[in-house]
């Protein structure tokens, strides 16, 4: 088959519907027959990923056979909560509410992430300082990989930034990374105690761009929009009645106490650019031409090539089953 | 200084047993530098040389070579 012409509306679905009705049916018989469970639980964020998550997971198996989990902690938005609920509501969803907060600090997480934080700068403390991890280098611009910096604000908005030693980075992310990986225990402590499936909640990107934790955000039964861009996703969310308000939200990580954007943390592109150009190079087309279409030079899509390698090739083993042939 | 650098990066640099690294060698095009490469290359650069890279320094310009390095850390101990 002739490869179509790129183009800014390439990767747009054409039929909704359609898309919807066959995610739908293959959740459904994957959970009920592959799986062998009667229904879903979704953790629900407030974020638009889990919310198109849970209203596919809703039209598979009826609200009666869904429960969306809340999982906050005390560095998480109080937004969350109330987006959360409010889409609850618009499904009629059953929610349980689980504040992880103790079971963190019962793991440290806080502690080590402050530990490494304060051998960054010594005057930083989490009463008197918010914080982030952030990539500040421009990937339109130049083939590097990325560096982490550390961003801290203390009550008067005097800001600080520094890059982070890999120690230290190594140890924040280590330590952050307890957030998503208490999630998923208690979405399959739910999904146990109701014979339930855990639906994960990853996108495409962040499946094949290994924006995930390793048994935490990534681990889940079945990953119903792990297959779909940014821009489907946000296209299924209008068909499937999401409230606006989550639709318009800006995505963040909502995982340190500064608000931080996934584009910052991880992307370092907006999503509307960044599908777009994963398509073309996910399927071999041309710099040159891609370029051409979103107003790009060739060398900024090369650029933007390599680092989606890079990715890709780096995150690798957060993608793999345990290796068990030995013999 | 610059031996040490070479030193380092010789070391350190994901590469095959027959792929020889000179100083004009470019590191992140040869792909011999990921993130946690380049990560460790500034800690290196820290803790051996005291440099402190500021975040507008890490550009492909100061890092894309052991040439390029050693001028970025010549430039900084100068500053």
């Amino acid at each position: 088959m002739e490869k179509k012409a790129f183009s800014k509306s390439i990767i747009k679905l054409e039929d909704i519907q359609k898309t919807c009705d066959t995610i739908i049916q293959k959740l459904r018989h994957d959970v009920h027959t592959v799986l062998n469970r009667k229904g879903g639980i979704v953790g629900i964020s407030g974020g638009i990923d889990s919310s198109v998550s849970l209203a596919l997971t809703v039209k598979a198996f009826g609200a009666e056979n869904v429960i969306g989990i809340m999982l906050p902690e005390k560095d998480s938005s109080p937004d969350s909560k109330a987006f959360a609920q409010k889409l609850a509501d618009k499904f009629g969803v059953k929610t349980i509410v689980e504040d992880i907060t103790g079971a963190l600090e019962g793991f440290k997480c806080y502690q080590r992430r402050d530990e490494a934080m304060t051998r960054v700068f010594p005057e930083y403390n989490p009463v008197d300082y918010k914080s982030k991890i952030s990539i500040k280098q421009n990937v339109l611009m130049q083939n590097i990989p990325s560096v982490f910096s550390l961003t801290i604000i203390d009550k008067k908005g005097e800001v600080k930034s520094k890059v982070l030693p890999i120690k230290e980075y190594l140890q924040i992310v280590a330590a952050s990374n307890f957030k998503q990986r208490c999630r998923m225990s208690m979405l399959y402590y739910h999904a146990e105690a109701n014979h339930y499936a855990v639906i994960g909640t990853p996108n495409k990107h962040e499946v094949e761009q290994g924006f995930f934790v390793k048994y935490g955000d990534g681990g889940a039964d079945v990953m119903p929009i792990g297959d779909l861009y940014k821009n489907q996703v946000y296209q299924i969310a209008e068909y499937l009645g999401v409230p606006k308000e989550i639709i318009n939200r800006t995505p963040t990580t909502d995982t340190y106490t500064m608000e931080q954007t996934q584009e910052e943390f991880f992307y370092q592109l907006p999503y509307e650019l960044m599908d777009l150009l994963w398509f073309g190079w996910e399927n071999g087309y041309e710099p040159a031409e891609v370029a051409k279409a979103l107003d790009l030079t060739s060398e900024q899509v090369a650029h933007v090539n390599k680092t989606f390698e890079r990715k890709k090739k780096t995150t690798e083993y957060l993608r793999m089953a345990p290796m068990r042939e030995y013999r | 200084m610059e031996d040490k650098i070479k030193d380092y990066v010789k070391r350190t640099a994901a590469v095959s047993a027959n792929f020889s690294i000179n100083n004009d060698t470019l590191l992140f095009e040869e792909g011999l530098f990921d993130s946690m490469g380049f990560m460790s290359l500034i800690n290196f650069l820290q803790e051996e040389l005291k440099i402190q890279p500021n975040d507008d320094e890490l550009v492909v310009e100061n890092f894309e070579s052991i040439n390029a390095i050693v001028a970025y850390v010549n430039k900084k101990q100068a500053a």
